[in-house]
């Protein structure tokens, strides 16, 4: 035993050491794992994650759903807050809403800001929150999907706070907006009217529909995006002219679906694959609950059945969006149907694997495409690009007209182990946690060189990297869990239950 | 990977060797000592070097006094410091890897009447930082390290958060001073515990667990999945020491029993 030296009266000042950046740290499994935990935990500001601090300092709504997917690895808990504060801002007539408005981020920080979209005062009469400001279109409706899954990741606490009781009516309140508000092509497809609803904002198949819009006064509003974002990667001027004119009038008609004009409506094939795969999520909840599952699969069924009737294209190889609002002529005829399909390819129209019963040869059709010379996977890039790598309006940096992100890869991952693809899946896995890795969490990235662009750190890509680690950790992959495995027959029909992943099973 | 470890109180047993059977076969990596005053701790040395060559896994000691570093009376202080410095070379000699105190405890607090300290922030301060560097030189010397605890504001008036902890540990500028993390005292005053550990990161090296309300984990509130997981993205792979009460319903070896497996749950095999 011995008594201290006499200590010194002035200590040399230790180099404070400071947690890695994560794309430095992103070397191994346990290493990204880390990386991407505190992404997450760093973008978490007390009930909800936000996308990015500097470029989406507000709470987003499909955002919140794949975050909420990778936070169930991390807390339970907060993956289902994740979940229930964007729940709790849902209108009265269902719909969730694209932006949930942190009333603490100065008005400037984003556009259009809570100012601009008013839905406390104009959606009023559509039943918008009083007392919490949001945007007034909505985003794809994969929550259903993330409930399940958030659900599925700790039952017994999911239970313990009633998870699922409280959020499957409000989760069948949104769906049944979009069946009753948004089927504007009336044959059971739900509509999006505003670029910014099936989340992939800037997409090429948007260009023909938009260009009938008038566009808004130049100058007559601010955008804030190009204060983080460079220019070259972001929307034109003349394009956000026009997404301002559509809101704004969304706005001044109360965002009432009878009442607005909509002069732009389409029929996305990606926005209503998540709603299939959402429906079939809902079952599984309504089964757990001791529900009655059997309408939603029916429903799913008859989703399935006009998605393939409606927007599936043998020429391309792929589903097509659907332009509502198209006269006659152009590239693509008439066909009968209501409006045309638009010749443009993006990423969305391969998100249909998602959907459980789609009918083999489309499936197999996909599957080609998907690897062909429009995508290029596996051959030309590593990742799934998000728009016709051929297509006249790609450009590899430019926000979704070509660029890949990890959300449109992680279910495409999901897809190809629907169908049976375990090997294209376990390999575009692995890219997508090697770009994850390398780009420090990037939004998206050149889909040539994997080069990251926008926003680093970016929540929901370190939410479904850290999927994709637990998966790989849980050891047998969970891509059947909401659903039933695919039919084997040519028309999409009500499907059987079947078997669960342990992994994924309800109570 | 963490490791778990229980303090020797908790534990059934008349020996450590006896601790140590049950403590290993309820899953425990190791017992976390107390170390009570008048030099008591280094008068266990015989007991502690028999416990350590019988394979007795000791890595940690926790202060267990009614006076500490940072005492307002100048005797108690130098009493203090020398218990600990004792403590310190004890454990070095044991193989361990520290000691954790906190500044005071039950000594003042600024919600309780009457309400303002007896001594200024300033003189906290300085005293504070004198212990602090005089117990971490000699922490260095013994090759070990001194974990400074925060503790909540009803226990403690001068070190409370992580961040006045780390502040405190830049100045004094040694390695061998870090953090002796509490969840319990974390719960109360961290506006988000996770966050805060992720902060602290590079100046964490212990952590105590109990839960919201003081009994063991499990038992309360806490979102042990984010705690633990952000201790680990925090690159924290030291012990998760078991500190606290058993709630009262519990059968007690069960309740210890239960702590590992809950642990290793939350931590999503984080956990060894």
């Amino acid at each position: 035993m011995t008594l201290p030296a006499a200590p010194t009266a002035t200590a040399s000042p230790a180099a404070a050491p400071r947690a890695p950046e994560p794309s430095q740290r992103a070397g191994t499994g346990g290493d990204l794992r880390r990386a991407a935990c505190q992404v997450l935990l760093g973008n978490w500001t007390g009930s909800s994650t936000v996308p990015s601090h500097q470029l989406y300092p507000h709470q987003w709504s499909w955002d919140s759903a794949f975050i909420a997917i990778g936070l169930r690895h991390l807390s339970p808990v907060r993956a289902q807050q994740e979940v229930e504060t964007l729940l709790a801002a849902q209108w009265g007539d269902g719909r969730v809403p694209h932006i949930v408005f942190n009333r603490a981020v100065p008005l400037d920080a984003y556009f259009p800001s809570p100012d601009f979209w008013r839905s406390s005062s104009a959606g009023a009469a559509a039943g918008a929150p009083r007392t919490t400001e949001t945007s007034g279109v909505v985003q794809p409706p994969v929550h259903a999907l993330a409930a399940w899954l958030v659900h599925s990741a700790d039952p017994d606490t999911s239970a313990r706070r009633g998870f699922l009781a409280r959020v499957y009516p409000r989760l069948v309140a949104w769906h049944r907006y979009l069946a009753d508000h948004r089927d504007l092509g009336g044959h059971g497809l739900a509509a999006v009217v505003h670029p910014w609803e099936p989340g992939m904002d800037n997409s090429p198949c948007w260009d023909g529909p938009l260009a009938r819009v008038e566009p808004a006064a130049a100058g007559s509003f601010r955008r804030a995006d190009l204060v983080h974002g460079s220019a070259a990667d972001r929307p034109t001027d003349l394009d956000y002219r026009r997404y301002v004119r559509l809101a704004a009038e969304y706005r001044d008609h109360g965002y009432r679906d009878a009442e607005a004009p909509h002069s732009f409506a389409v029929e996305d094939p990606g926005f209503n694959a998540l709603f299939i795969a959402a429906e079939y999520a809902l079952a599984r909840i309504a089964e757990a609950l001791g529900g009655e599952a059997e309408p939603h699969r029916q429903r799913a069924a008859a989703l399935t059945e006009a998605l393939v009737e409606r927007l599936w294209s043998p020429e391309a190889g792929q589903f097509l969006c659907r332009d509502l609002r198209a006269a006659s002529g152009g590239r693509a005829a008439r066909d009968g149907q209501g409006g045309r399909l638009v010749a443009e390819r993006s990423a969305a129209g391969l998100l249909p694997l998602v959907a459980p019963q789609l009918p083999r040869p489309i499936v197999r059709t996909l599957l080609r495409t998907v690897s062909g010379e429009h995508y290029g996977l596996g051959t030309a890039v590593r990742l799934l690009p998000s728009y016709d790598l051929r297509g006249a309006a790609f450009d590899r940096h430019r926000y979704w007209r070509g660029p890949a992100w990890f959300n449109v890869n992680w279910l495409l991952e999901r897809g190809l182990r629907r169908h049976g693809e375990e090997a294209r899946a376990d390999a575009l896995a692995a890219e997508v946690l090697h770009a994850a890795a390398a780009s420090g969490f990037a939004e998206y990235l050149d889909p040539y060189t994997g080069q990251g662009r926008g926003a680093r750190g970016f929540s929901w890509t370190a939410a479904l990297a850290l999927d994709l680690l637990a998966r790989d950790a849980a050891g047998p992959k969970p891509a059947a869990a909401e659903a039933p495995p695919a039919a084997s027959g040519p028309a999409p029909r009500i499907p059987a239950p079947a078997p669960v992943p342990a992994s994924e099973k309800g109570p | 990977m963490f490791k778990t470890a229980c303090q020797e109180q908790l534990l059934p047993g008349e020996t450590l060797q006896h601790k140590w059977e049950f403590a290993q076969e309820a899953g425990y990596d190791g017992i976390e000592l107390r170390g009570k005053g008048d030099f008591h701790f280094r008068d266990r040395l015989p007991e502690l070097r028999r416990a350590k060559a019988d394979g007795v896994v000791m890595p940690t000691v926790c202060v267990d006094m009614l006076h500490f570093f940072a005492a307002f009376d100048s005797d108690l202080r130098r009493d203090a410091l020398a218990q600990l410095t004792s403590q310190l070379s004890v454990i070095a000699e044991l193989g361990g890897v520290g000691a954790q105190t906190p500044a005071s405890y039950g000594m003042f607090s600024r919600r309780l009447p009457p309400f303002t300290p007896p001594r200024s922030a300033e003189q906290d301060r300085d005293v504070l930082l004198d212990g602090l560097t005089r117990l971490g030189e000699h922490a260095r010397a013994e090759g070990v390290t001194l974990f400074l605890e925060p503790l909540n504001r009803y226990e403690d008036h001068m070190v409370n958060r992580l961040e006045q902890a780390a502040e405190l540990i830049r100045t004094v500028g040694l390695d061998s001073v870090r953090i002796g993390i509490d969840s319990y005292h974390m719960n109360i005053e961290e506006a988000d515990p996770p966050a805060a550990i992720l902060a602290a990161a590079p100046y964490i090296g212990h952590a105590q667990v109990s839960d919201s309300n003081r009994y063991q984990p499990g038992a309360g509130h806490l979102d042990w999945s984010a705690w633990l997981g952000a201790l680990d993205s925090a690159g924290y792979d030291g012990y998760l020491a078991v500190e606290c009460r058993l709630a009262p319903e519990a059968e007690p070896a069960e309740a210890l029993a239960s702590i590992p497996p809950f642990l290793a749950a939350r931590a999503g095999g984080t956990v060894r």
